[in-house]
C-alpha cells in the first residue's frame, strides 16, 4: 500500500465514519475536528481492517499521541513494512487462512 | 424546609405529535397514533402482534459530531426534548451549568438497536473475519442504562446531579417523581427528569411472548389499544419521549419564569411480590401515598391519567384500586389509548399531556372505550371529550418488577 494510496483510503474513513470531510493533512484533529480517543478506538479498527491485520496492544496504545493525519499515514505505513518485513509468521497478528 | 416544585418548561416526542396543539387535535378529534408494526428484517415476522405506536415523522436534529457520536436513536429522542425544554423555561447556561441544575432521566434498557450492534460481534457471519471484529468503542456508550441521562449532561454541561432510573414502565415517573423530591428538600434548584424509548420489536416480542400484546386489530391498528374495553385484548408498544423541567417555585419567580404547573406529590412502592402480576393492595398504597405526600382529600383530585395499559387483569385491577381510593369522584382516562405503552416514556409523556389539558380545561375521552368492561365499571370513565376544568390531577403508572407510582399535579393560577 502506497502513501497516496493509504491517505485517499483514509480520507474515505474519515467521511463515512466521522463525518470529517477532507481535513488538513497537518491539522490537530483533537483541536479541529474534536476527534478524541474514542474516534481513535474507532480509526484503529479501520485501520485494522484496512491491513486484514489485526494490531497488538503496544502498536495500539503507540498511536495515542497520532494527532494528524500525516501522521496517521507514517504509522501506517510502518505497520505495513513491519509485516511485509515480518512475512505471514510476523509482526502484529497476521492471520493465517485457517484463522479466517 | 421543604419547598414548592414548579414545572417551568416541557416537551415531547410523541406518537401524535410534538406541540401542545398537535397533541390537542388528536385527542379532541380522537385520532390514534397506533400504526402497522414496520417490518425490521429480525422479530417482526415471529411476533403475532402487528400494531405499535409510532413516530412517523421527520425530527429535524441539529446536534454536533462530538455530541451525536455517543447517541443511540434514544439518546436523540432525549437530548432533543430535552434540549427543548430547556429553551421553554428560560433558563439561562449559567444556571444550567452551576452545579444546581441536575438531570433525572432513564429508558427501559439504554439502545436495544446499540445493543444489537454489540451482540453482532458474537455472531458473524460465515466467510467474516471473527479475529477483526470487536465491540464498536461507542456501542457501549449508546447501549448503557444511563445513555439518555450522560448524553444530556454532555450535551449542555450540565454539572449537577445524576438519576437515572431504569424501571420499565415507571421509569419516566420515577424521573419526575425522584426530580421533584431533589428539588423539594433543596439538593438542587431545578431537575431536567423524563425518558425516552426508540422503536424496538424486541420490547413487543417481550409483551407478545407473554400473551400480553394486543393481537386482534392487526388490520385496524387505529382500534387498539382499548384500556377498560370489553372487547380489550393487550397492549400496545409505542416509541417517544418527554422531558420537564422542575424549578423551586421561589427560583422560578424570582427570573419571572412562565409556570406551567406544581408538583405537589410523589409516591413510589412495589408490591414486594410478584414481578409481573399487578396486585390490588401494592396499588391501592400508591394512591393513598400519593395523596398523604400532597396532602391532599380524595375529593380534591379531578382528574387521573390512568395507567391502563389494556391488557386483562391490568385495567380491572386498577379500576379496583382507583374505585376503593376514588369511588366516581375524579373523571378516569386512560390516554395510552391514543399512543400505545411508550415504556420508559409513558410517565412523562402523560404528565406533559395532563398538563395540556389542564391548561386548557378539557378532558379527551378514552379512545375505543366503547363499552366499559363491567369488572372495571365502579370508576367514572371519560367517554366523550368534555370541557371540564382540572385544578389536580394524578399520574398513575405501574411497571415490571412490582414497582408503582403515582404523580400529583396541581394547575398554576398564579
Amino acid at each position: 500500500m502506497g502513501r497516496d494510496q493509504i491517505k485517499t483510503a483514509l480520507f474515505r474513513v474519515f467521511k463515512d465514519k466521522f463525518q470529517i470531510v477532507d481535513p488538513g493533512v497537518d491539522e490537530n484533529l483533537r483541536d479541529a475536528y474534536e476527534f478524541d480517543s474514542i474516534d481513535a478506538v474507532e480509526l484503529l479498527h479501520e485501520i485494522e481492517l484496512m491491513l486484514d491485520s489485526k494490531l497488538t496492544q503496544a502498536e495500539k496504545k503507540s498511536a495515542m499521541d497520532i494527532r494528524t493525519i500525516n501522521q496517521i499515514v507514517d504509522y501506517i505505513e510502518s505497520l505495513s513494512a513491519a509485516r511485509a518485513g515480518a512475512g505471514a509468521d510476523g509482526a502484529g497478528e497476521r492471520l493465517s487462512a485457517a484463522e479466517r | 424546609m421543604a419547598r414548592r416544585v414548579v414545572i417551568t418548561g416541557c416537551s415531547a416526542i410523541t406518537p401524535i405529535g410534538r406541540s401542545r396543539a398537535e397533541i390537542l387535535r388528536h385527542l379532541t378529534e380522537g385520532v390514534s397514533g397506533v400504526k402497522p408494526l414496520r417490518k425490521d428484517g429480525f422479530l417482526s415476522d415471529y411476533i403475532h402482534s402487528g400494531v405499535f405506536g409510532t413516530v412517523d415523522y421527520p425530527i429535524d436534529y441539529d446536534f454536533k459530531r462530538s455530541h451525536s457520536k455517543t447517541m443511540g436513536p434514544v439518546s436523540f429522542y432525549a437530548c432533543q426534548v430535552a434540549k427543548e425544554a430547556l429553551a421553554a423555561s428560560g433558563l439561562d447556561p449559567e444556571t444550567i451549568t452551576s452545579g444546581r441544575l441536575g438531570v433525572a432521566f432513564g429508558s427501559t434498557h439504554g439502545s436495544p438497536s446499540a445493543q444489537r450492534s454489540i451482540y453482532k460481534t458474537f455472531f458473524t457471519e460465515a466467510g467474516t473475519d471473527r479475529r477483526l471484529t470487536s465491540v464498536g468503542a461507542v456501542d457501549y456508550l449508546k447501549s448503557m442504562v444511563h445513555t439518555t441521562a450522560v448524553n444530556i449532561t454532555k450535551m449542555f454541561g450540565i454539572t449537577g446531579r445524576v438519576i437515572s432510573s431504569s424501571t420499565a414502565c415507571t421509569t419516566s415517573s420515577q424521573s419526575i417523581g425522584f426530580g421533584y423530591e431533589t428539588v423539594k428538600f433543596g439538593l438542587q434548584d431545578a431537575m431536567l427528569c423524563g425518558g425516552a424509548d426508540e422503536y424496538d420489536t424486541t420490547t413487543v416480542a417481550v409483551f407478545d411472548n407473554l400473551l400480553a400484546c394486543s393481537t386482534e386489530f392487526n388490520a385496524t391498528p387505529h382500534l387498539t389499544p382499548r384500556p377498560f374495553d370489553v372487547r380489550r385484548d393487550g397492549l400496545v408498544v409505542g416509541e417517544g419521549a418527554g422531558a420537564v423541567v422542575l424549578e423551586d417555585y421561589e427560583h422560578a419567580r424570582r427570573r419571572g419564569a412562565d409556570i406551567l404547573g406544581e408538583v405537589i406529590g410523589f409516591s413510589c412502592n412495589n408490591n414486594g411480590g410478584d414481578l409481573i402480576l399487578p396486585n390490588i393492595d401494592g396499588i391501592t398504597r400508591t394512591l393513598t401515598l400519593a395523596l398523604e405526600t400532597a396532602a391532599l382529600d380524595p375529593a380534591e383530585v379531578d382528574f387521573v391519567s390512568a395507567h391502563a395499559t389494556a391488557t386483562k387483569m391490568g385495567d380491572v385491577i386498577e379500576a379496583q384500586a382507583i374505585g376503593s381510593v376514588y369511588g366516581q369522584g375524579p373523571v378516569v382516562a386512560g390516554l395510552k389509548s391514543y399512543v400505545g405503552h411508550t415504556m420508559g416514556a409513558c410517565g412523562v409523556i402523560e404528565t406533559i399531556i395532563t398538563l395540556h389539558l389542564m391548561a386548557e380545561g378539557i378532558v379527551p375521552p378514552t379512545l375505543n372505550l366503547d363499552e366499559v368492561d363491567e369488572r372495571c365499571a365502579m370508576i367514572r370513565h371519560s367517554t366523550r371529550l368534555a370541557e371540564q376544568p382540572i385544578r389536580t390531577a394524578a399520574i398513575q403508572n405501574f411497571a415490571f418488577g412490582g414497582v408503582n407510582t403515582c404523580l400529583m399535579l396541581r394547575r398554576f393560577d398564579g
